[in-house]
């Protein structure tokens, strides 16, 4: 089986060269037989790749250890939900599961435009097939999964112990799913490009896309936060690591995409943008799996280091040469239907909630590189780490949570002082009022203190928005005030799905603000010891170690550490933290000791235990005690974002607008719209 | 082969025996504990198989626990290669040795007489600008701190002079009659703002 899906690899290969050729032939010689193979092609090369991708999970499950990748990151004894993993969990089975998922997107979207955009669809799936030349490529002539050892090892080598965690089943293929899935937009952008029609029709193709993209990075994003937390054990959810940030620039250039494409949309104005951003984010995305291959930037997230970086790199040269090649080629093409009226309306707050999301890639993108600019050019090594992101990022931040407040009060086109004051009075007295009330209670972070008005603001323009628009349906329809706000939000998905995103985000600020009220402990105890440690809501917690027990579980050998909780002398829990040394199936240890963190949560704060080991080999402990601050709120901000996203994606609604169909009509893609 | 271990059965017997103690109500396990706390030569109990919870910890002091001491730690990194503050790896990465290492150098330095500017310092000659989990901010090191808000300024500059362009290239609109909108009821409003986005979306 392993050997038939090596064989499926390279025939993969030779149909994705047969796909782009005739792809790009069929776009440029209109001719339709030449389409119809190059559509074909990206089904049969789906088929290779899924038969391919069974091959190595049957490798998996059968602990075939022959095959290099088995070895390499599976043991007998590892239990088969994470072996089920491990099929990512390198980088050769991550590399065949992207191949995988962008034939997937290539193939479903072909599927559901078929018969539509005639004139875009060859070079889609021409686009596409070069995608996936590129990764299959990368596979058999660098980084091959049916790679066969010299010799069939008794045992693998089993998983990294940080991977065994629910989080990481989830959180990488929510983010290769992101991450792929922006190259069906990337794709309909160049097949736009390439054919000349440029006017909005390729949006409506590609507008549920961009938000299946942004869902699935958005809920990749927070579940690596939330595996980073429970799992890594140093108290915090993000640390601004490289591949981090690789994985937040295209999520805010696609969030910067999913509001400038209302006003072409609506508008007719920034096409050229548009397009740019599309380009930027599907560029950002391979960016982000250079830098875990080439090795470029150290980083926790690491692969090996390998050559595949620099078909990496080489590809997003290319990619960015076509992409912008493409874009200048067609600028003039691209002009504005309609100008701006005023910088005081929905669009310009648009643009500059665009500006601002872009500057905060730049800060990222700029502080990931920045030690090798410095190195470059200075021969001097710098860190550029949390402190530095904090304090660049904070101001952009919260000048975003502003904008995010402002955008939904304006008017299109142009706003009048009556408009202004009508909108702004609540959620400006809301802003007031936490400011001042926050101010009262003497907040000692300042930046929290405007985080929190600005969520304030936001909440109050949101609230504002849902009331005003349920009043309305109520007087105007007789409806009843539930069904009013339901038929409300199911018939205008889009905008209060948006709206449900921004009080995700709010959540999220929040949460963020929280971690400057932080407070961290080291303390040893012996059985029947206690500590105090005070809260900043002013409370205290009295912790007792109760005592440390050794036992086998699993596939691991576990010392777990025990402490009884009081909040305020009122008993709330039994808490514990382990330590676990993994074992492979012959009751070896395998890789370091790992940690599993003790949580107590609740909406206000988080009590967070880490048992950080045993003095001299006896039942003395240390603990590392932290109050986190009101991390709730990232992973419900997280729900509720993606609540938001999928009340917008959700079949059905208003379909594209009267005027975005109007502006697709002279391109001749108003018979094809669904 | 720790499974065949005979010292191993009997850590796991009462590894389980303890676990189930631990997972008892609350009133159990204090009531454990208080036996324990009864009899002094057991309050102690050695681990079957130490280097199976890691890294052995020291004991930890009230100088561990210094504001001082830990604003410090956040601002060097360990050079372990794990990207992490000395603060936050020796609290977490319990197989790393570096890091404590790092804290005690910060100890000793803090206990000779330095002060923090002075103990940074000392670190910054010892490994280099690289040794702060941010460029100090200095020479060329501005540039990493400058360059969003250039990048914000020239972005704020590109969109003052399109709009500039667009305002001269589009007539003027006639202005709003004042009050004509004060004089429609909410529910108007709120219908008339529909309608129009409807029409013009």
């Amino acid at each position: 089986m392993t050997d038939i899906g090596n064989v499926a690899l390279w025939i993969t290969f030779f149909v994705a060269l047969w796909a782009s050729v005739v792809g790009f032939l069929a776009g440029r010689t209109h001719r339709p037989e030449l389409a119809r193979s190059a559509e074909r092609s990206i089904f049969v090369m789906w088929g290779l790749l899924v038969i391919a991708a069974v091959a190595l999970m049957r490798a998996l499950l059968t602990h075939d250890f022959n095959v290099e990748y088995v070895a390499a990151y599976t043991s007998r004894n590892l239990p088969v939900f994470y072996t089920w993993s491990a099929f990512y969990a390198g980088q050769k089975g991550s590399l065949l599961l992207w191949a995988l998922v962008v034939s997937t997107f290539g193939s479903v979207a072909l599927l559901v435009n078929r018969g539509k955009y005639r004139e875009l669809t060859p070079y889609v799936a021409g686009t596409i097939a070069i995608v996936v030349v590129f990764f299959v490529a990368t596979m058999v002539f660098a980084s091959n999964p049916f790679e066969r050892l010299g010799f069939t090892p008794p045992d693998g080598r089993g998983l990294n112990p940080q991977l065994q965690n629910p989080g990481m089943v989830f959180h990488p293929p929510m983010l290769y799913l992101g991450y792929t899935s922006i190259s069906v937009p990337f794709a309909f952008a160049v097949a736009a490009l390439l054919s000349g029609r440029l006017d909005t029709g390729w949006l409506h193709a590609i507008r549920r896309w961009t938000l299946v993209s942004w869902l699935f990075l958005s809920c990749g994003i927070v579940l690596g936060m939330w595996w980073a937390y429970v799992e890594l054990g140093w108290g915090g959810y993000w640390a601004w690591d490289p591949v981090e940030n690789a994985s937040f620039l295209p999520w805010l250039t696609m969030t910067a995409f999913l509001h400038s494409v209302m006003i072409q949309e609506k508008r007719g104005m920034l096409k050229k943008w548009n397009i740019g951003l599309v380009v930027l984010s599907f560029l950002l995305s391979i960016f982000g799996t250079f830098l875990t291959r080439s090795g470029v930037i150290s980083s926790v997230h690491s692969f090996s280091q390998s050559n595949v970086g620099w078909f990496f790199l080489v590809f997003l040269v290319l990619a960015a040469v076509l992409g912008f090649g493409l874009l200048a080629w067609r600028w003039p093409m691209l002009q504005a239907e309609v100008k701006l009226e005023s910088l005081v309306s929905r669009e310009g707050s648009f643009l500059f909630n665009n500006l601002i999301l872009i500057v905060i890639a730049f800060s990222v993108f700029w502080g990931t590189l920045f030690p090798v600019i410095s190195e470059a050019l200075r021969g001097t090594k710098v860190t550029v780490g949390p402190p530095f992101f904090n304090l660049v990022n904070v101001p952009l931040g919260l000048m975003l949570l502003l904008l995010t407040g402002i955008g939904p009060l304006i008017a299109w086109r142009r706003a009048s002082p009556e408009n202004l004051r009508r909108q702004f009075l609540w959620p400006v007295t809301a802003l007031l009022v936490t400011a001042a009330s926050l101010a009262a209670i003497r907040m000692s972070d300042w930046w929290s203190v405007v985080a929190y008005a600005l969520g304030a603001f936001v909440v109050g323009t949101v609230v504002q928005e849902f009331v005003r628009g349920t009043l309305a349906r109520h007087r105007l329809h007789g409806e009843m005030y539930p069904l009013a706000f339901v038929r409300l939000v199911g018939r205008n998905r889009r905008r209060y799905g948006g709206y449900v995103v921004h009080l995700g985000m709010v959540m999220l600020f929040a949460a963020f603000a929280g971690l400057a009220f932080k407070r961290e402990t080291e303390v040893t105890l012996k059985p029947g010891q206690s500590v105090d440690v005070k809260s900043p809501y002013g409370w205290t917690y009295h912790i007792t170690h109760q005592g440390v027990s050794q036992y086998e579980q699993l596939n691991r050998y576990v010392t777990a550490a025990t402490v009884d909780v009081l909040r305020n002398g009122k008993y709330i829990g039994t808490m514990r933290s382990e330590k676990r040394q993994h074992l492979d199936s012959l009751g070896r240890p395998t890789f370091e000791p790992s940690t599993a963190v003790a949580i107590h949560s609740d909406a206000r704060e988080d009590l967070y235990v880490v048992f950080a080991g045993a003095v001299q080999g006896t039942e003395e402990a240390v603990y590392r005690i932290t109050i986190n601050p009101l991390v709730w709120w990232v992973w419900y901000g997280g729900l509720v974002l993606a609540l938001g996203g999928l009340i917008t994606l959700w079949p059905g609604g208003q379909g594209p607008t009267a005027a975005s169909r109007r502006r697709a009509e002279p391109a001749g893609y108003v018979a094809q719209v669904a | 082969m720790w499974r065949r271990s005979p010292s191993l059965l009997l850590a796991l017997a009462c590894g389980v025996t303890a676990a189930l103690a631990a997972q008892a109500p609350n009133a159990d396990s204090a009531a454990i504990s208080n036996a324990i706390r009864t009899r002094p030569g057991d309050s102690l109990g050695r681990l079957a198989v130490p280097e199976a919870a890691g890294r052995p910890a020291e004991v930890v002091t009230a100088r561990d626990n210094e504001e001082l001491v830990k604003a410090i730690e956040h601002k060097i990194r360990c050079t372990c290669g794990c990207n992490l503050d000395v603060f936050t790896c020796r609290t977490t990465d319990f197989t790393c040795s570096t890091s404590p290492a790092m804290h005690r150098m910060v100890l000793a330095r803090l206990g000779s007489g330095m002060t923090e500017a002075q103990v940074l310092a000392s670190f910054q000659q010892q490994y280099g600008e690289m040794i702060f989990m941010a460029p100090p901010r200095h020479g060329f090191n501005w540039v990493a701190y400058l360059m969003p808000y250039v990048g914000l300024a020239v972005g704020l500059g590109l969109v003052g002079a399109v709009a500039r362009r667009w305002f001269r290239a589009t007539p003027k609109a006639a202005p709003t009659a004042p009050g004509a909108a004060a004089d429609a009821s909410p529910e108007e409003l709120e219908r008339l703002k529909r309608e129009l986005e409807r029409f013009e979306a």
